[in-house]
């Protein structure tokens, strides 16, 4: 086991590099995590103090102002200008709507707009103003469909009692659980690992005459790239090993109990392919540690920027996505998110995950093919 | 030991090995000798079996070589040009590596190991890693590489380029340390003087083909110099070499910033009669010289061309 053991002791002298990555990884996962917490717990509907001049008093004014009431804090005011002016100085509202007399005439069936001063500078008076163009949208449909003022203030209190149902496929009431995130990161994990310490090895080999001491030896070549081989899937293997365990010691039963633990597994083992099958390719390409180092940081960061990784896939643009196709991570973080989003695999969403992950085995095969060549054109070039 | 017969070798349209023939006996030490590019490391590739080769045939311990023969290639040791060794391994596990290629019992592996660093003054450096030696340990380091499991036939491709001269002698002095140990060496280099003091028989190459082959005395008798006599400081004027051609034994003589050099047969007292004849014509001369041929005389004679271009 010579051979497997050079790799070994190679690999050893670069533990600092792996635990380096580890800690990055585990790092940024944690702390993404964190961030996607805080926005969930935060979101709230904006509630601002609204004062309202009805000059109208009518169904439809009295109607916009409960409308303006659901989400604010309304405050009837009186036309007093100087008064207004005060209420906007020291902020006891801030944003006053006017409604006209003839609000329905005016406003409603005519194009009459609703005069409206917001504290200057100010953002929240957008949301107001959306709302009320929302109720002043919805008013105009039901009237031109000729209904009258008091069916118009009637049919927008009902709306505002209809009840939305969500439909929650995740089974996590609309959160990500907490071990997506982990996995979402993990291809950084594998690319940068892998292709760092399985180059700086396969570089070891290649280097000056060693290659010419080690054919010329008594152990077969088909033999040594076996050993090669199998020391490079232990390093993989136990790299994927301890993810798994980190994953079940740091979430455990909710995400042993998930019922999707195993395409996950399964999902990240398939990556982790791509990732060997990768490194390989850049370990026989690879002629210096810091051409080495500049690919491995080119691989690692550059696919999870373009492919969903750190950044999150809706907020791609679809030429980038297009792009990021051509990609193996793209396909892992697409598989990840349906079985984020889908807490029943079967069907349908079944076949669409075992296509994801036929796609990254392609990657692996193209990968590993393209490696042979290489190797087949340097043996050529050398005899 | 090794038989090759009529070896060619082409990369595109360069003949690099011509109808190549080579024959070493056990026990000997077979210096390959010729300048750089003559086809020296390209005969020990195709030995080796790292080369194709377009035509002819290599018989090594009376085996056809190929690269599937790992019979023979157990009991063959290389040490290569360039070293080779893993820079991310100290001195002892580089040759534990090393030696378990051909080696699998680890008890009879240590002992074999622990000799090679013996061999090669190495053992202060046993936990040295290969970036901390000096060019010359490195060398050590890599010949205790190609040498630790004890092969019948060790072929050693320029081992001392590189080296300072205290190491070299060191590695010459292992190199015949070996061969009485049993082993039969090939040697090629391009340094004359090493060949000259290690090889029991020597093959000259040139442009791919073996131009002269046998003892170094056998291939100084193949040459018509028997003596090259040098007298520095001296004025000469074009009559007077003349004349100096015209004694007995002499054959060629050169005469430049003023230094007459003179090439004789191997009879004896050349010098007498040269320096009788500057003494007789009252011409003043300063430090004098008289080389026997080398190895150089040899590959000039046969060539037109110095060994060392």
């Amino acid at each position: 086991m010579t051979v497997f053991r050079i790799y070994m002791k190679i690999a050893k002298k670069n533990m600092w590099v792996i635990l380096m990555y580890l800690v990055i990884f585990f790092g940024i996962t944690v702390m993404f995590q964190q961030f996607a917490r805080q926005d969930v717990e935060n979101y709230a509907a904006e509630s601002i103090p609204v004062g309202i001049v009805d000059k109208d008093g009518g169904t439809a004014a009295r109607s916009l102002a409960a409308y303006i009431g659901r989400t604010n804090k309304v405050v009837m005011l009186e036309e007093d200008r100087e008064a207004l002016q005060e209420d906007l100085f020291y902020r006891n509202v801030d944003y006053i709507i006017r409604i006209p007399e003839q609000f329905m005439e005016k406003c409603i069936l005519g194009d009459d707009k609703v005069q409206v001063t917001a504290v200057p500078g100010s953002y929240t008076g957008y949301y107001v103003e959306q709302q009320m163009n929302n109720f002043l949208n919805f008013a105009r449909t039901y009237g031109a469909a000729g209904f009258s003022e008091d069916e118009i203030g009637e049919a927008m209190s009902e709306r505002e009692t209809a009840e939305v149902e969500l439909v929650d496929f995740s089974g996590n009431a609309g959160r990500t659980p907490a071990y997506a995130y982990f996995y979402r990161y993990l291809p950084y994990l594998f690319l940068s690992v892998l292709c760092y310490v399985l180059g700086y090895i396969l570089m070891g080999f290649r280097r000056g005459s060693l290659p010419r001491r080690m054919k010329a030896s008594a152990m077969p070549a088909r033999v040594q790239t076996l050993q090669g081989l199998g020391a490079a899937g232990v390093l993989a293997l136990g790299l994927w090993g301890i993810c798994s365990v980190a994953v079940v010691f740091l979430y455990g039963s909710d995400f042993l109990g998930n019922g999707r633990s195993g395409w996950y597994l399964l999902n990240s083992f398939v990556m982790l392919l791509c990732a060997l099958s990768l490194a390989f390719l850049v370990g026989s390409l690879v002629k210096s540690s810091n051409a080495l180092n500049g690919i491995t940081n080119l691989l690692g960061l550059g696919m999870c920027f373009i492919c969903g990784v750190f950044v999150d896939m809706d907020l791609l643009s679809s030429g980038v996505r297009r792009a990021a196709q051509f990609l193996p991570v793209y396909w892992y973080e697409n598989v990840n998110i349906i079985l984020t989003e889908h807490g029943n695999i079967g069907g349908n969403v079944r076949m669409e995950v075992l296509g994801g992950i036929g796609i990254q085995l392609v990657f692996a095969a193209v990968f590993v093919c393209l490696t042979l060549a290489a190797a087949g054109e340097k043996n050529r070039k050398g005899q | 030991m090794i038989k090759i017969e009529n070896l060619v070798k082409r990369y595109g349209n360069t003949l690099a090995l011509d109808h190549f023939n080579l024959d070493v006996k056990e026990g000997e030490i077979f210096g390959l000798l010729g300048p750089n590019g003559s086809g020296k490391s390209t005969a020990i590739n195709c030995m080796l079996a790292l080369l194709k080769y377009d035509r002819g045939s290599i018989r090594i311990m009376g085996e056809e070589m190929s690269p599937d023969n790992y019979r023979v290639k157990s009991q063959i040791g290389i040490v290569m040009q360039d070293v080779a060794v893993f820079e991310e391994l100290n001195v002892y596990d580089n040759i534990d590596c090393f030696c378990s290629l051909y080696v699998r019992d680890r008890k009879k592996r240590r002992e074999l190991v622990e000799d090679a660093i013996r061999f090669a003054g190495l053992e202060e450096y046993r936990k040295s890693y290969p970036k901390k030696l000096s060019g010359g340990l490195l060398r050590r380091l890599n010949i205790a590489c190609g040498i630790a499991h004890r092969p019948k036939l060790i072929i050693l491709d320029e081992p001392t380029v590189a080296v300072d001269p205290q190491s070299r002698n060191r590695i010459l002095e292992g190199i015949c340390e070996l061969n009485r140990q049993g082993s039969t060496i090939v040697y090629t280099s391009h340094y004359m003087e090493e060949v000259e003091q290690i090889c029991t028989r020597i093959a000259i190459m040139d442009h791919g083909r073996s131009i002269a082959v046998g003892t170094k005395e056998e291939l100084k008798s193949m040459i018509k110099t028997g003596e090259t006599v040098t007298i520095e400081a001296v004025i000469l004027g074009a009559d007077d070499l003349a004349e100096i051609r015209e004694l007995p034994h002499v054959f060629d003589v050169r005469y430049e910033d003023q230094k007459l050099v003179a090439k004789c047969t191997g009879a004896k007292h050349n010098l007498i009669r040269i320096l009788s004849y500057l003494q007789e014509k009252d011409i003043p001369f300063g430090r004098v010289f008289s080389e026997l041929p080398t190895l150089n005389d040899v590959f000039l004679e046969i060539t037109g061309k110095q060994l060392r271009d």
